[in-house]
């Protein structure tokens, strides 16, 4: 009898620890995170404070969010640094509210937030990716926002066209957050094109390649530095640009609406022909495709390279560095658009612009109405005017909604260019990477690097790239 | 009190602890696994039973057994670099001519404490194709034409990935061998000396045969712990160029994270597991034979 009993409870603590390890994987906060609590505090900014206090919210009690503005993500990103601030100033706002948020690096997020979803285990307000959207609206884990956001007091000033990724149909599961950044900008050094006899950056590669011979020839290891270590770069930095140059827009939004378009179309085999082609020419540095773009845009720091291709995130990057180490370049430090490859008929100064995530809301939410409209203001306080106005006034960035004329006086000249180049001088065009599926994207991408080698053909791509979008998409 | 035999039911008791941890992490996920690979699952709450498709997928994925090969040519690579260098460091340490010993095994065991990733990033320096030291020494002899982007050469870098591995873990089995050859009695080397066999003589006919069933478990170690390689070649490469440098466990972690196929990302890990145990298996009975050619 009493060995029966010291079984029983042997299984039973057995049990019962098996039930708290579940429990930890279950749980929306795993230990690894860092989770912040109300009690943070960041300094009260003089942004539209009220906004967020305007609408006196029934709901009291604690609400999830998942997102990647981590704090030290925030130095220096002026998206991430408004993001956080506005998130601190809501929950001042709304004491009675509990915002537990789980924060997260970008490269962390992205798998964490794939898992929970895959679970059915979304937190209440998360980020969402824009190539998720279809997917995830299939399966319903995100809420159809469509008319909280046509309700919104700021709709008359959204910017329309952040919302295409996050569209499926005619409904938006999304409000963009964050800044819109462009994904592929060339970063140049003024004074040394200048000595090679460019004024301005070159509007056609054959220019860079007579460029390439004077920096070769003058002590510059590489005329452009590029990085294509992690494999998305090719594409969200440089093919996404040329594709439009050669496709135009009409092609990718057929790609996206299942219209007919398809990856092995002539169009855009040429544009991949042109990216090998280009790569192999010795314009890039020969390390390309073993380094990233963090490696890359120190080859331009450090004045090895004449000029550097990434994204805004680098740009951000490269201008605090220089401000330290060499004010001389960043004073000369310029940006242009991606010059136009030979035989491409479509825009000659697009580039790459959009917001990637959006506030999405877990359907769950509908269950309590309290709950769901304080999580509604949450997300129109994060994307409205205050967010704006703040990233305007600092950085001299823009999120979704539109700000009167920013006053870009009090940048300085680095700052004031990328602005121009972002927002004024430029023709936007899509992200790809910010639509389709992941599954695609991911072939293109491995197979890209190797016809960036050399070792496969831009045919071949193109074939497998279809191949991956007829049986995933 | 002290000293009485603890009660079956004690000892049984603590021993449950473990086994229920291990069936927790292992087994459970294994079952889990084996079920979710039956469905179509992109992520999220709908599951479409498909039942063996995956596999009929995983039979003709030209990726995963092109990994599958890099797999067997990295415990090739291992078991000969690993648990082969390691023997040869034992023979060496063993004999009367090295001193310090205990400083020896302490500084070769050191880097199997250092985690995968760093020894990647460690590595990536290495082989970095401007500030790297291998490109620097080689300029330095006068081999500058041999320089290159090492990391990129899709013929090469299966190699160029194994190395670290190989560094980082032939300390642990110098360890395991040490312990074995140190139990050998002295005599029986001594007098293999008195006979006139030299030391790679002795080394072969002499201690190897001695220490033959540790060194089997440590190849048993060596080939499934490389079956399952993933960390410094997710650092150094992700798997790239293109797929050169791809390895099963990292294409089931594509596949189920980047692509966000967790049914066929389950499939993918049950192949990995049956493979693992084929290879595994294989492994042991090739002492069998070659006992069985002896008798």
């Amino acid at each position: 009898m009493k060995k029966r009993k010291v079984m029983m409870s042997l299984m039973l603590s057995a049990a019962m620890l098996a039930g708290m390890l579940t429990g930890c994987g279950n749980s929306s906060a795993p230990a690894a995170t860092e989770a912040t609590t109300a009690t943070e505090t960041t300094a009260a900014t003089d942004a539209e404070e009220g906004a967020a206090a305007g609408a006196e919210l029934a709901y009291s009690g604690e609400i999830t969010m998942m997102h990647y503005s981590t704090s030290e993500e925030s130095q220096g990103n002026g998206g991430s640094d408004g993001f956080r601030t506005m998130i601190a100033n809501w929950k001042e706002a709304h004491p009675d509210i509990d915002l537990n948020e789980t924060v997260l690096a970008n490269d962390d997020y992205k798998p964490q937030i794939a898992t929970l979803a895959a679970a059915g285990d979304l937190p209440d307000v998360f980020l969402l990716q824009g190539m998720n959207t279809k997917a995830w609206a299939e399966q319903g884990l995100i809420m159809d926002m469509t008319d909280i956001i046509k309700d919104s007091p700021y709709y008359s000033d959204y910017n329309q066209a952040y919302f295409t990724p996050f569209t499926d149909g005619d409904k938006i599961y999304g409000l963009p957050a964050l800044t819109g950044g462009t994904c592929t900008v060339v970063v140049y050094d003024k004074a040394a094109w200048k000595e090679a006899g460019f004024d301005t950056f070159p509007t056609t590669w054959e220019d860079v390649k007579k460029a390439d011979e004077y920096f070769k020839a003058n002590g510059y290891t590489d005329t452009i530095a590029f990085g294509n270590g992690s494999k998305w770069q090719a594409n969200s930095c440089f093919l996404s640009v040329i594709g439009d140059r050669f496709t135009g827009p009409d092609w990718f939004q057929s790609i996206i609406d299942k219209g007919g378009a398809a990856f092995t179309d002539d169009e855009f085999v040429q544009a991949l022909q042109f990216t090998q082609d280009i790569f192999a020419s010795g314009v890039f540095n020969e390390d390309f495709n073993a380094i990233t773009n963090e490696d890359a845009r120190e080859y331009y720091i450090s004045g090895d390279a004449a000029a550097f291709v990434g994204g805004n995130w680098d740009v951000s990057y490269i201008g605090a560095t220089l401000l330290e180490t060499d004010p001389d370049l960043y004073a000369n430090t310029g940006f242009a658009a991606l010059p136009q490859p030979e035989g491409a008929t479509g825009s000659t100064n697009s580039q790459n612009i959009g917001l990637g995530y959006a506030i999405a809301l877990n359907p769950k939410l509908a269950d309590d109405p309290d709950k769901l409209a304080a999580a509604i203001d949450l997300a129109y306080y994060l994307t409205g005017p205050a967010f704006s106005t703040y990233v305007g006034e600092n950085y001299a960035l823009a999120g979704l909604t539109k700000t009167a004329n920013v006053d870009l006086s009090a940048f300085d000249q680095y700052t004031q260019d990328f602005y121009d180049f972002s927002y004024v001088s430029t023709t936007p065009c899509e992200i790809y990477d910010s639509y389709v599926n992941s599954a695609v994207w991911d072939v293109v991408n491995t197979e890209m690097q190797s016809m960036l080698n050399g070792d496969t053909t831009a045919q071949n791509v193109a074939e497998k790239a279809q191949e991956a979008y007829e049986a995933n998409y | 009190m002290l000293s009485k035999k603890p009660k079956a039911t004690t000892t049984f008791g603590y021993l449950i602890v473990p086994v229920a941890l291990y069936t927790f992490a292992v087994f459970i996920p294994l079952l889990v696994a084996v079920y979710y690979s039956f469905f179509e699952w992109k992520g999220g709450p709908n599951k479409t039973f498909i039942g063996l498709e995956n596999y009929a997928t995983l039979l003709h994925d030209t990726v995963f057994w092109q990994s599958f090969g890099h797999n067997l040519y990295l415990v090739l690579l291992c078991v000969i670099g690993q648990v082969g260098i390691a023997f040869i460091f034992v023979m060496v340490i063993s004999t009367r001519f090295v001193k310090l010993k205990g400083i020896h095994r302490t500084l070769g065991f050191f880097p199997s404490t250092i985690s995968a990733v760093a020894i990647g990033y460690i590595w990536m320096m290495i082989y970095d194709s401007r500030r790297g030291i291998l490109n620097w020494f080689l300029e330095a002899i006068g081999q500058g034409d041999k320089t290159q982007v090492w990391l990129n050469n899709p013929k090469l870098v299966m190699t160029l990935v194994a190395i670290p591995l190989i560094w980082q873990y032939i300390g642990y089995y110098m360890l395991i061998l040490l312990s074995a050859t140190s139990a050998i009695d002295k005599e029986i080397i001594e007098s293999a000396e008195l006979d006139g066999a030299n030391a790679v003589q002795r080394a072969i006919h002499v201690v190897l045969p001695m220490v033959k069933s540790t060194v089997a478990v440590c190849i048993v170690l060596c080939v499934s712990g490389n079956m399952k390689a993933f960390d410094n070649i997710f650092v150094m490469t992700e798997g790239g160029p293109g797929n050169a440098s791809m390895v099963m466990a990292m294409y089931g972690y594509k596949i189920s994270f980047a692509q966000q196929n967790m049914g066929y990302g389950s499939a993918i890990s049950v192949g990995i597991f049956v493979l693992g145990m084929l290879v595994v298996g294989g492994m042991q009975l090739i002492p069998k034979l070659f006992a069985k050619k002896e008798a």
